[in-house]
């Protein structure tokens, strides 16, 4: 009895994909039909500015790390910060959510936290805000975080 | 020259300044209570590299990093 939303739950999913599916392939066989319908140009350029964006970021977070976080990132697309209240350490991973994990003391993840900053942000941008927020109102910052399990073991690394 | 640091999803616009025309710091000063005052947090940076949130003006700031209000993901 208490199995049977999992199928359901699958079986959704299943669907859903399969529809996700049928409604790409729509599209690539509408583009293949009007290969001018997408100006290339408005692509290249709405890729130069994505990326241009990411660098920027990037770049504005390299300057705010410091020397040893820097370092932490370049090495592992991660940095680690303290927070200050509790003292507790917090490894902020590359990415703009589900991407801060709380340390135990022998430096592995015990549990995640999910905040950023309102609106559309770029990687780099959100990962400063969330270190200066754990480094100077570690409370507050955490008062509007979601938690959210992280598995340990062999697993783990998944995650990074 | 001093310079505001806004996030947005631009990445980020500067806003730079002479701190020492007192004109450009009122406008700085102005734009800072907007910002502030929209739920943005204030951030600079001290001489030793750590991070330190501002909830008034610092006319002596080289820069001054806004970010927008914290959200649970």
């Amino acid at each position: 009895m208490s199995k049977q939303p999992l199928p359901n739950a699958k079986e959704r999913l299943r669907l859903f994909l399969s529809e996700c599916g049928r409604r790409a392939r729509g599209l690539c066989d509408s583009l293949r039909r009007q290969p001018n319908r997408i100006d290339s140009r408005f692509v290249l350029a709405f890729r130069y500015r994505y990326w241009e964006r990411e660098a920027r970021g990037l770049e504005l977070l390299k300057e705010w790390l410091s020397p040893e976080q820097f370092a932490q990132y370049e090495a592992k697309s991660y940095f680690e910060v303290t927070g200050c209240h509790s003292g507790k350490r917090y490894r902020i991973n590359r990415g703009t959510s589900m991407n801060i994990h709380e340390l135990d003391g022998a430096g592995r993840p015990r549990l995640g936290w999910c905040f950023a900053p309102q609106g559309h942000l770029v990687a780099g941008d959100v990962m400063l805000a969330q270190k200066i927020a754990l480094e100077t109102d570690e409370r507050g910052a955490l008062a509007v975080a979601n938690r959210f399990s992280v598995l340990t073991g062999p697993r783990t690394t998944l995650l990074h | 020259m001093a310079t505001l640091i806004v996030m947005d999803h631009t990445g980020d616009t500067r806003h730079n300044f002479d701190a020492k025309n007192a004109d450009a710091l009122l406008k700085a000063e102005e734009r800072f209570k907007e910002l502030t005052g929209a739920g943005f947090t204030a951030a600079v940076r001290t001489a030793s590299g750590e991070a330190g949130v501002k909830r008034t003006f610092d006319p002596n700031a080289e820069e001054t990093l806004f970010f927008p209000r914290l959200v649970g993901g």
